[in-house]
């Protein structure tokens, strides 16, 4: 063998693993994939959050292009993403919420639901309502199906209701310009 | 006398710990007590990521916690229970990664590296040996003789 390229094989070992490592240094250890990609919502049945008589099941998502986007009023980033959702809302898009809220405690129930519906009105006075309506997660079991980690995330549905995008943090228009638009219009010509 | 002291408060606060847990998740079974504090050992956060959830307060850590609870009462296996969430939150979210074909390089990449200098110091090992041959033998006996 040749003897310089023998001794340059410790040099390529090296710079591969440099770039391995240094690709690490940027990626971001939330982003995983979600599992439910290609898949239809998982069926629920949920009360509505302003009308809980109403119930909502996974067949709201049939037919339209859905934003869902989980939220709660003491989610301070939430409170960030939501103006740029009433813009969303406003540029036609159809936007849902799934409401949960921390306070509730499945094991013991502290608030009333007529204080969230309060609580959430108070926000849409301050900084608009992007929402069509609000599932309301009453047990966060829909979350936990969902395989949400924490609000905000927002899930792209199609219109056969299923999850074609699960963002993890808030959207705002970079996020939207990189990771939705283009999925978006493909969903618009399907 | 201080290293026995510390001890044994280490000793009574991991007991108060897991105390505190069978307080909130209540089982008739000791058996499935056990399950329950197993999973929520290998099962990870999804939020708070490099603490398992029997370690989390996160919320979804305290939804899990309760979903494992749930299930477990119900009679489920360690296995039903794992394939549950990893479900809904991906392989990330046990502690004990599957070995697929990109995961397999994490044992394979050591073995190769001490193969293949394994390999390298023997051959390299008989090279020295071959390189006296009876050539360099005889020329090395001239030289002791005229030497005489």
């Amino acid at each position: 063998m040749n003897k310089t390229a023998f001794y340059l094989i410790p040099l390529f070992i090296f710079i591969g693993l440099l770039t391995f490592l240094y690709q690490g240094l940027f990626s971001n250890p939330r982003e995983h994939e979600s599992t439910l990609l290609e898949h239809s919502v998982p069926e629920f049945v949920l009360p509505d959050l302003m009308d809980t008589q109403k119930k909502h099941t996974q067949d709201v998502f049939i037919g339209k292009i859905t934003l869902l986007n989980v939220w709660g009023v003491w989610c301070t980033t939430c409170a960030i993403e939501l103006p740029y959702l009433k813009q969303l809302q406003q540029e036609g898009k159809h936007i849902v919420g799934l409401y949960y809220d921390q306070d509730i405690d499945p094991d013991f129930g502290i608030k009333t639901v007529q204080r969230v519906q309060q609580e959430v009105n108070q926000t849409y006075s301050q900084l608009g309502n992007p929402y069509a309506f609000n599932i309301f997660d009453v047990k966060r079991n829909l979350s936990l199906d969902l395989g949400v980690t924490g609000a905000p995330e927002t899930y792209l549905i199609d219109k056969q209701g299923k999850i074609r995008l699960h963002h993890i943090g808030d959207l705002n228009p970079r996020v939207w310009a990189n990771k939705f638009a283009a999925i978006y219009a493909q969903l618009e010509a399907e | 006398m201080l290293k026995l002291l510390l001890v044994a408060l280490g000793f009574l606060i991991s007991v108060s710990s897991s105390m505190a847990m069978e307080d909130k998740f209540k089982f008739d079974d000791p058996k499935q007590a056990a399950l329950f504090l197993e999973l929520t050992k290998v099962l990870r956060c999804p939020k708070c990521q490099n603490q398992n959830i029997a370690d989390s307060d996160a919320m979804i850590a305290i939804d899990l916690k309760r979903k494992v609870h749930e299930l477990v009462s119900k009679g489920r296996t360690k296995q039903e229970v794992v394939d549950y969430m990893k479900q809904r939150y991906g392989d990330f979210v046990f502690y004990e990664p599957p070995v697929n074909s990109m995961t397999i390089w994490l044992w394979l990449l050591p073995l190769i590296f001490i193969v293949a200098t394994l390999t390298w110091i023997i051959r390299s090992r008989k090279k020295v040996v071959q390189q006296i041959d009876h050539s360099q033998l005889e020329k090395a006996q001239q030289i002791l003789e005229r030497d005489e």
